[in-house]
């Protein structure tokens, strides 16, 4: 099997399922219990945080553990729209970012989505252009679908001098762009592990120390009173293995990209179309395919044994044509409904993408136009 | 079945279609499960029928069940354009379509023929009762089902000739009760499932309800006799098919029938059950599966799904062909298929005029 949808979710690395395997035997005590069996537990889950913690330049105790990244984006934008008039997004974010935008709108917040046109983000100054105090801007960093790198420092410069609130979704950034959180001037920066080898059930919240951020659950006061519930400690010890690797991730990104570029040039010259090239990030390369629908192209490359996506939400083993290809070539219709998303990671090889090249041959080769 | 690579199977979430793959499975054949995605049932109608995400989940449990992969691809836009909007559109006339014919021959399986050549499957199984078998001279001849009860030929008679030669009848020798018990000894999830009775996309049957959902005005008007005296007045032309007695809501004179519906003015014409029957039929868009016959022949012609098929004089005639019954035909409906039979073998079929 090959596997290249590490945009999806990147494998569990050894080191990963080892430490979760140990921590599965000592961590199950509740981490709020002041016994012996709930020390062991908190101590596992704190030093996870911590790892975390290290991988973004953050402080340990200015990160929320979350369910996951889903959550995370909830927790961030829900919580930094309090007391915000309006708020600005792009037209291409995760519908963890996009739904938590669409329910503060249907609540009365005004919002203006940005364009990201054939994959070129909004320049800082046309993002200045809407801000001003009480705005709050729920941008990602990286995008899921095409890996469109969006320049989030100057955007965040752009919000400190408006005074704008700066919510940022890098789940897709976490292990393919170097976070340095203190430096980088936003309010939440939301976190996922799934991404980079670990846990699907394990997210995380940085958020700016002093500001005060509402629970979006009604429970117990855990997490400092942001997330109620029972700290997972064993999916958040997954999560900080899975940081771990971080560095070794990053230092294999100029690899990466050969790898990338490889393919896509294999299949450009095989009659597919870029969706959105630079600047982006190495890990992704989306293409449409003239004559195929995604899902089609996708299920006859997985009886071949490579595993990738569309990389559009699917609902019931139903995958709707992608959203955010459609929003990045609006004219071009045609674009999102034969989008294929190839991802990959620290684990591909020369040799996955030789076999996946000869995949894809037999496969576009039986279009029958 | 020579040749045999792989073989895509259709996978609506039914027993049928879950026997057919278990069956093929158990025979050794490489399979690749395939759900169409054809329509979304609305509603309170989600549950337990066809276009409910339940049968793609019965589907997808049936292929894991089995060990092979399964997918659900998107076909909802050419089943509104070629299926459900013309269906509309044909009710609304003051016809009576039959749209599991065009489903089967526009839609699913040249969509499925199409998903096999890029899945490099050799061959297409579904879990119609019906059989194939080889002629003489080479071209495929189309049979009844083993079960006369369930017998699905009536649906496939506008099958291309390239079309069946892709096609596998798992289920063509079988009968419904060992279709399930052969689910069951498989362990085929849904092996006691219901079966489904009405169209796909109509699961609750009510034609004229669905029609008004569809944002189709309603064509209302009036109850008249064959002189053309007002008896009454009707909610909508879709209502009404030839040879129904419930719903007019005629009070008094004796039991009265739907002899036929004016689609210019959406009249519905009633009078005594003896007058509808005829002798005589004419089809249009005529589709015979081992080739256009010369001359007229002696065959049985069906005039509904449920109907036996009666003793008849075909002439093809253009793209038609006329139909001559030794007997008259209670309500001979135009839009119903008018499919011909020699023994067990579908000649052709067409549209009823």
């Amino acid at each position: 099997m090959i596997y290249l949808d590490h945009h999806a979710a990147a494998p569990t690395p050894d080191a990963v399922r080892l430490a979760m395997e140990e921590a599965a035997a000592l961590a199950w005590a509740n981490p709020l219990s002041t016994h012996a069996a709930g020390r062991a537990s908190r101590q596992l889950l704190e030093a996870a945080r911590e790892r975390v913690a290290e991988s973004i330049g953050a402080t340990a105790a200015d990160l929320v553990l979350t369910g996951g990244g889903t959550e995370a984006c909830n927790l961030g934008i829900r919580g930094l729209a309090e007391g915000c008039s309006r708020l600005v997004t792009s037209e291409v974010e995760h519908p963890a970012v996009a739904q938590s935008v669409n329910r503060l709108k249907s609540d009365g917040l005004a919002v203006t989505g940005l364009g990201v046109l054939a994959g070129q983000p909004p320049s800082p100054d046309e993002l200045a252009r809407h801000l001003g105090p009480q705005t709050l801007v729920a941008i990602q960093w990286v995008n899921h679908e095409t890996g469109t790198i969006l320049p989030i420092d100057r955007y965040a410069e752009a919000c400190r001098e408006h005074q704008a609130r700066l919510f940022v979704d890098a789940t897709q950034a976490l292990g393919k762009l170097p976070i340095d959180v203190s430096a980088l001037g936003a309010d939440v920066v939301a976190l996922a592990a799934q991404k980079i080898g670990g846990p699907a059930g394990a997210g995380a919240c940085w958020i700016r120390r002093g500001l005060d951020l509402k629970p979006v659950l009604d429970g117990g006061s855990q997490e400092r009173g942001r997330r109620p519930g029972t700290p997972d400690t064993l999916s958040m010890v997954g999560f900080g293995a899975a940081c771990r690797l971080i560095e070794t991730r990053l230092a294999q990104q100029p690899r990466v990209a050969a790898l990338r570029d490889h393919i896509e040039n294999s299949l450009l010259a095989r009659g597919a179309v870029l969706n959105a090239g630079p600047p982006r990030t190495a890990t992704v390369s989306n293409l449409s395919f003239p004559g195929w629908q995604g899902p089609l192209l996708v299920a006859a490359l997985d009886l071949e044994g490579v595993c990738l996506s569309t990389g559009a939400a699917c609902s019931s083993g139903l995958q709707e044509p992608s959203a955010v290809i459609r929003a990045m070539y609006p004219d071009e219709q045609w674009r999102a409904g034969s989008a294929v998303r190839i991802s990959l990671g620290m684990e591909t090889s020369q040799r996955d993408i030789d076999l996946a090249i000869a995949s894809f041959e037999r496969v576009l080769d039986r279009r029958s136009d | 079945m020579s040749e045999v690579k792989r073989v895509l199977v259709a996978m609506s979430g039914g027993v049928d279609s879950s026997v057919a793959a278990a069956l093929l499975r158990e025979a050794g054949h490489d399979l690749v499960g395939v759900t169409l995605h054809l329509w979304d049932a609305d509603g309170a109608q989600q549950v337990g029928r066809c276009c409910a995400p339940e049968d793609r989940d019965d589907a997808r449990r049936t292929c894991e069940h089995l060990g092979i992969p399964h997918y659900v691809l998107d076909e909802r836009e050419a089943f509104r354009k070629h299926v459900v909007d013309p269906f509309v559109a044909e009710y609304q006339a003051g016809r009576t379509p039959i749209p599991c014919v065009s489903c089967n021959r526009t839609v699913k399986l040249t969509y499925l023929a199409e998903v096999a050549r890029r899945f490099d499957a050799t061959h297409i199984a579904t879990g119609h009762y019906a059989r194939l078998q080889r002629a003489a001279g080479g071209s495929l001849r189309l049979l009844r089902g083993r079960d006369d009860d369930k017998d699905q030929s009536y649906f496939l008679f506008g099958l291309p000739q390239p079309t069946l030669e892709r096609l596998v009848f798992p289920l063509g020798e079988l009968t419904k009760t060992e279709v399930r018990k052969a689910g069951r000894r498989l362990g085929v999830p849904n092996a006691d499932k219901a079966d489904s009775q009405e169209l796909c996309f109509v699961p609750d049957g009510r034609v004229g309800d669905f029609i008004s959902r569809q944002g189709s005005a309603t064509r209302s008007g009036a109850i008249v006799d064959r002189e053309g005296t007002v008896l009454g007045r009707h909610e909508g032309v879709a209502n009404f098919t030839r040879g129904q007695r419930r719903g007019l809501g005629l009070g008094g004179g004796g039991t009265r029938y739907v002899l036929r519906i004016v689609p210019e003015t959406a009249e519905v014409v009633v009078g005594d059950e003896s007058q509808l029957y005829e002798r005589e039929l004419s089809a249009t868009d005529a589709h015979w599966v081992a080739g256009r016959p010369i001359k007229s022949f002696q065959g049985e012609v069906r005039i509904r799904y449920r109907h036996r098929g009666a003793l008849a004089d075909v002439t093809p005639r253009g793209d038609g062909f006329e139909v001559r019954f030794d007997e008259p035909q209670r309500a001979i409906t135009p839009g119903q298929a008018a499919v011909v039979y020699r023994g067990d073998e579908v000649i052709g079929g067409g549209f009823i005029a």
